[in-house]
Parts: structure tokens; sequence; C-alpha cells
């Protein structure tokens, strides 16, 4: 695995682009605040995973009181009916949003590829720049010769080669 | 006139991250925890300490100890909480109704509102549980299969309160962690000392700024930000709810849930206000937060002001347009009766003293607009008594009048919980970075400010 730190983000983008259009393996980058450009508009999957965790809380939650106020325990309040629909609305929104917000956050552990605390990538002494402002590009590719000499054309500030 | 930048010129993303950091990690010259620091701590553990001995007290004696009665039986508990958590709605309206608008100048804020708002919720929430007499049952208010075959009462908006004050102090512990996410990774690396790596490390939960986790991240954070904006506006108009579903005068108007939530952005930029004038200069932030900060937080400070005074013409208008003689009573007694001096202290901090940030120079006098923060802090404590007690004391039949005075325990409670919400905010203060680095580089990218 080949990690090289870049000082701009033009540079690390200009690696990372020549090294994908060559087929040189996995290539990802690595920085300290949301990238520009196409990394954000290759989209992700988690505003869907939202959308059904809130569905399932909306719903689950409307039928908990349907069942609880039909079924389990009904009781006779001011002749109201039985299922008194729109009474349950405030209780489903408040279950839909917090089912919603739990997805989010489990989604981004399991799609962001967290809670792995240690990663080969980490040693790597550049990695340590990679959230305090350096540009940090990985390759795992087959040719790691070829891949250097691919990188050296950029002009990285450093460049390793860890196991991983 | 132009308007004053959002960041000091010639500040650049790594300038940021070093200032930032030297705040959390304690770099560089400032090495020490500062004495301020250590003054402000010890006496919200002071604070905390009464409070802990007034639920202490309260769980060996029982409610008796607090004054409510009948007619008056909700006091400075009720009270207490939907002050709180109006206080708390501030973090929310900033960091996730902001965003949405696409507003730079809230990048530097909303980490500190953010924790004001978990701070404030926490407090809110123990008011409620307290309240209800025998607290170690509070888990009935939960819908789950019991052997006692019931369930809470749906229909009830008390019960909509307990799902609505759930989500909301779960939604913005997830929101604001989920923010923090970047900043503790930057920390992990940065720190020192192999304990300092060890805790931010692993709240970091790994988190490297890969391509792939900053694509996951943005659209995560824009989605809990479109839900949080919404959430926060159900919940006060359910606290409002909470009063309007009953017959009690003064409480049954359809104009409550929007004067709560008018209410909640009020206490919420004053506030953030309050705690953003002093923390701005002890940490020397003024680079990050200007002057442009000041005056946009004024600018919505009095706007909210107007609102909450459009609500109040309109409580005055609606029970003398209305056909009930009960609410007319009640209303006179309450402009002119026993707690008279409650009604127009709520008028005079409310309403009047924010109308001074109409001139600029006022808003940008910190030490003015902090008094008008702290004026409009007690001035809604003063509303929710105007609210909750004056109603109940002056109830439909003259022969169920009553007054109220709380108990030196009620006070202790409040002074209590004011001392764990500055506690968790030094807490936080102290071990968290105060300003969103990764959010503040992103918007400095390719150069300086």
């Amino acid at each position: 695995m080949i990690v090289a730190a870049f000082a701009t983000e033009a540079g690390m983008r200009e690696a990372a682009a020549e090294m994908r259009r060559g087929d040189n393996g996995f290539v990802e980058t690595y920085m300290a605040m949301e990238p520009g450009g196409e990394d954000e508009a290759a989209g992700s999957i988690l505003p869907a995973v939202m959308l059904a965790g809130g569905v399932l809380g909306g719903v689950g939650g409307f039928l908990m009181q349907a069942y609880a106020t039909t079924v389990s325990y009904p009781q006779n309040i001011g002749g109201r009916p039985d299922l008194s629909w729109p009474s349950y609305v405030p209780a489903t929104f408040e279950l839909a949003v917090l089912g919603a917000v739990v997805a989010g956050m489990a989604g981004y552990l399991v799609m962001g590829g967290m809670l792995r605390l240690y990663d080969p990538v980490d040693e790597a002494g550049c990695m340590r720049g990679a959230m305090l402002g350096s540009y940090v590009l990985v390759v795992r590719a087959a040719d790691s010769a070829g891949a250097r000499r691919v990188l050296a054309r950029h002009a990285p500030v450093a460049i390793e080669e860890v196991a991983g | 006139m132009s308007a004053p930048a959002v960041i000091a010129a010639g500040e650049t993303a790594q300038s940021m991250t070093e200032r930032i950091c030297a705040v959390t990690l304690r770099e560089g010259a400032g090495r020490w925890t500062p004495l301020w620091w250590w003054a402000a701590f010890a006496f919200s553990l002071g604070m905390l300490g009464v409070g802990v001995i007034s639920v202490a007290w309260l769980f060996y004696a029982g409610l008796g100890i607090w004054g409510i009665d009948w007619p008056v039986a909700w006091g400075l508990d009720i009270l207490n909480y939907v002050w709180w958590i109006a206080i708390a709605s501030g973090g929310t309206f900033i960091s996730a109704l902001f965003f949405l608008l696409g507003v730079e100048w809230r990048t530097a804020l909303n980490r500190l509102a953010e924790s004001l708002t978990l701070c404030a919720a926490l407090c809110a929430a123990i008011f409620p549980i307290l309240h209800l007499g025998r607290p170690w049952f509070f888990y009935w208010l939960f819908p789950y299969p019991n052997t006692m075959g019931l369930w809470a009462q749906f229909r009830s908006s008390l019960v909509w309160d307990f799902f609505a004050i759930l989500t909301y102090v779960l939604a913005s512990i997830l929101f604001w962690y989920f923010g923090l996410l970047p900043d503790l990774a930057t920390l992990r690396d940065r720190a020192g000392g192999a304990g300092a790596r060890l805790f931010y490390g692993v709240l970091a939960m790994g988190f490297r700024g890969s391509g792939r986790q900053w694509r996951h991240y943005r659209a995560v954070y824009a989605v809990m930000a479109a839900l949080m904006a919404p959430l926060v506006v159900s919940v006060h108009s359910i606290v409002g709810m909470d009063f309007a579903g009953s017959a009690a005068t003064g409480w049954h108007s359809t104009q409550f849930p929007p004067f709560f939530v008018f209410g909640a952005a009020l206490s919420g930029f004053a506030v953030v206000l309050v705690a953003l004038l002093p923390l701005r200069v002890l940490l020397g932030l003024q680079a990050y937060v200007t002057e442009r900060h000041v005056d946009v937080l004024g600018r919505l400070f009095l706007t909210s002001s107007l609102c909450v005074g459009y609500a109040y013409l309109m409580d005055a208008f609606s029970t003398f347009y209305g056909p009930d003689p009960a609410e007319r009573t009640m209303f006179v007694l309450r402009v002119f009766g026993l707690y008279a001096p409650v009604y127009w202290g709520t008028i005079v901090l409310n309403i009047l003293l924010p109308q001074l940030l109409w001139w600029r120079a006022v808003r940008m006098t910190a030490p003015l607009v902090w008094l008008i923060g702290l004026g409009v802090l007690v001035g809604m404590w003063l509303e929710r008594f105007q609210i909750i007690v004056t109603s109940l004391a002056r109830t439909q039949m003259p022969s169920s009048w009553g007054q109220y005075t709380p108990t030196i325990w009620e006070w202790s409670l409040l002074l209590g919980t004011i001392g764990l919400f500055l506690t968790a905010f030094l807490l936080i203060v102290r071990l968290m970075p105060v300003v969103a680095m990764a959010e503040m580089r992103a918007m400095l990218r390719g150069g300086t400010a």
C-alpha cells in the first residue's frame, strides 16, 4: 500500500484522477474537510436509509398506538372513537424523526467504515497529518513501482509504502 | 456601511486549527487550564451540590416539601421545565435551521450553540420526572408490554410531550456528536499525550477523513439538519399544547403552540449571546466569532422579541374578543392583581428591553447585549410563572382561588439545575473543540479569510 501526502487539494486530486484513469487498483483520498467536486457528487445511500428508518419509526409508532387504544386497552374518553388517529400524529412524527436519526447514525457507522480504531494505513507517518491539513492519497496497487512513478509526477510532499 | 467579516483577515485553515486545538489540548503557553475555568467550575459544582441535596430530600420526604397544592398543582417544577426546554432551542435553530439556509456566520457558532442545547435539554428533562411524585416509576411513560396491561394515554398532550422530549434529547445528542466526529479525529492526531490520543481516538470512532467517510458524512448531516429544524418546532408546539389542551383559564388558546415557539427562539438566542460574549474573549476566539456574529445574533434576538410581543398582544386581544368572563377576570388580575409585578416584569424584560437592539451601537457593545440577554432569560422565567401560576391561581370558580409560594426546596432545585447546566457546559468547553474546525476549514478552502 502506497501512501502519498500532497501540499494542496488540487495536487492530490490530480494524482488521484490519474491513478484511477490508469486502473492502478484501489485509490482513496484523505483530508481534513469535505472534498469538493467529484467525491461530493458521488452520492450516498444513507438518505434513503434514513427515510426507511423514519418510515419504520413512524409506521411502527402509529400501529403501536392503534393497537394499544383499540385492542389492548380501549378506553372511552369523552365519547371519542377508540381509533382516534389525529391524536396519534404527534407521537408518530416524533418516532419517525427518532427512527430516521438513529438509522442515519447507525448507517454511517456501517457505510463510513467506522469503529475501526486501527487500520494498516495508520502505519504511514503522513497519515497523522490527514486530519490536520495535509492531503493524503492511499493506493493499493498490484504494480507498486509503477504506481510510485505516477505519484512522483505530481510532486508529493512525502511518499511511503506500508504493509496492508 | 459594509458588514464586518465572519472571519478576521489573514486567518487560514492552519492557523484556525492550531488556535482551536490549543484551546482544547492546552498547548503552548496556555498549558494549564485557566484560573477562570476552575473558579467557574467550582462555583457550578457548588450549585449542583445544592441541587443534589434538594433532590435527595425530595426523594426522602416527598412532594409535600414543595409549595404546590390545589389549585396551583404545577409550580416551579413545570415552570423550570418549560424555561429550560425553551433555552435549549437556540442551538438547534442556529445549527439546523441556518445550516439549511446556507448562512456562513453559523459555522463558528454552531458547536457552542449545540452544546448549550444539550446542557439545557438535560436540565429540562429532570423536572417532569421529579414532578411525577414517584419518579422511580417514570418508565411507566414508556409504551412497553407490562403485566398490568396498561398503556400510556396516547390522546394526552402530556404523553406527546414525553415522546417529544425523548426524541429531542436523543436526536440533539446524536446531531451534536455526529458533527464532532471530524474534529475529534483532528484532536486525536494532534494530541501529544497517549491518554489524550486514546480519549479522542475512541470518541472519533475511526474517522480518518477518507473520501468515502466525507461523502456519507455530508449526506447524513444534511438530512439530520433537515429533521432537527421541524423537530424543534414540534417540541415547543407540543409544550404549548400541554397547556392549550387544558380547560384552565389563560391556557385554552389555539395560539399557544406558535407562542411557545416564539418564546423558545427568544430564550435560545438569549442564552447563546449570554454564553458566547464572555467565552469569545476568555478563549481568544475573536478572530472566528467576530462583530458580524454579535450583530447578526442581536438582530435575530430583536426579531424574536417582536414575535413574542405580537403573541402577548394577541393573547390580550383574544381574551377580550372571546366570550368567557373568567378569562377576562383572570387577565385583569394578571395585569393589576397580586402577581402584577410578574406580568410587568415580563413585558419590560422580554419586549421593551430588547428594543434597544434597534441601535447598532447597542448591538456592538458586548456588555449591553449581555445584560439584555440576561434580562430576557429572567423575563422568560417570569413569563412562565405568569402563564402557569396566575392561570392556576385564578380559576373559573372564585371559591377555588388560591395562592402559590415556592419553598426553599423548589428554589434550591432551580439553583441546582443552573449548576448542572454550567458544570456540563464548562466540561464541554474544556474537553471538546469549541468551534467546528472541519466546517471552518471548508469555508477557508484555498487560502485566507
